[in-house]
């Protein structure tokens, strides 16, 4: 499997924008795009939980290069919570309830237009880490954490 | 030393911000293999309890997917 270039987010955008499909870069990979500098391997999207997106996010997948069976397909379509596919020009994760966010509007409205694409904000960034509470999102915080008060300075 | 001005990370941040966007996702992205997690084409999980549980039981509590 290749490893995520620039050229594959542009993918992601046109793709999902020819779609439809309502999304946020999330997650470290989201924090990347704001300018964070650090290392990750996959791509965190937070995808809407509607039965319209979630056809249209199927559509879009497809066409990225994910093989789906029509089974996975269907599952997609149907609406899980969280998705992993490893099975696509890069590794992805998809996120459809994420720790710390209530409604995807809410997100979708603090979002933050970069390079192209929407990126959901540094706060909803960290405030999602924060209530993961993972070892490895207590390792990075307070990396983050600076990463962010240096974007409030520099935006 | 406040954690959210840590002027070590704060160069870097700067120096990240002259690099190329090409070459910044370059250098973020690193693709090493995770045991387990890597090991499925595709996974789903109906809810992200069901999900950290997964996680918890299943793979190595040093790739840090872990809340204890």
């Amino acid at each position: 499997m290749a490893t995520f270039e620039f050229r594959n987010a542009q993918e992601i955008g046109r793709i999902c924008g020819q779609y439809g499909v309502k999304y946020l870069f999330f997650g470290k990979s989201g924090a990347i795009l704001l300018g964070y500098s650090d290392t990750t391997q996959d791509v965190d999207l937070y995808v809407e939980k509607q039965t319209a997106n979630c056809a249209k996010l199927v559509g879009a997948l497809v066409e990225l290069g994910f093989r789906l069976s029509e089974e996975e397909q269907q599952e997609i379509r149907r609406g899980k919570d969280f998705i992993q596919l490893r099975n696509g020009p890069f590794d992805l994760d998809l996120i459809f309830a994420p720790d710390g966010i209530e409604r995807f509007d809410d997100a979708w409205n603090r979002r933050v237009e970069k390079h192209g694409f929407p990126v959901a904000n540094i706060d909803d960034i960290v405030g999602s880490k924060q209530a993961a509470n993972r070892q490895k999102d207590k390792e990075s915080l307070p990396r983050l954490l600076s990463f962010r008060e240096w974007l409030r300075k520099n935006q | 030393m406040n954690v959210e001005h840590n002027p070590q990370d704060w160069e870097d941040f700067e120096a990240a911000a002259r690099r190329s966007i090409e070459q910044h996702v370059r250098n973020s992205f690193i693709k090493t293999y995770r045991p387990v997690l890597d090991d499925a084409a595709y996974r789903s999980f109906d809810t992200m309890e069901e999900y950290r549980r997964w996680c918890k039981h299943n793979l190595p509590a040093w790739l840090g997917y872990n809340r204890d």
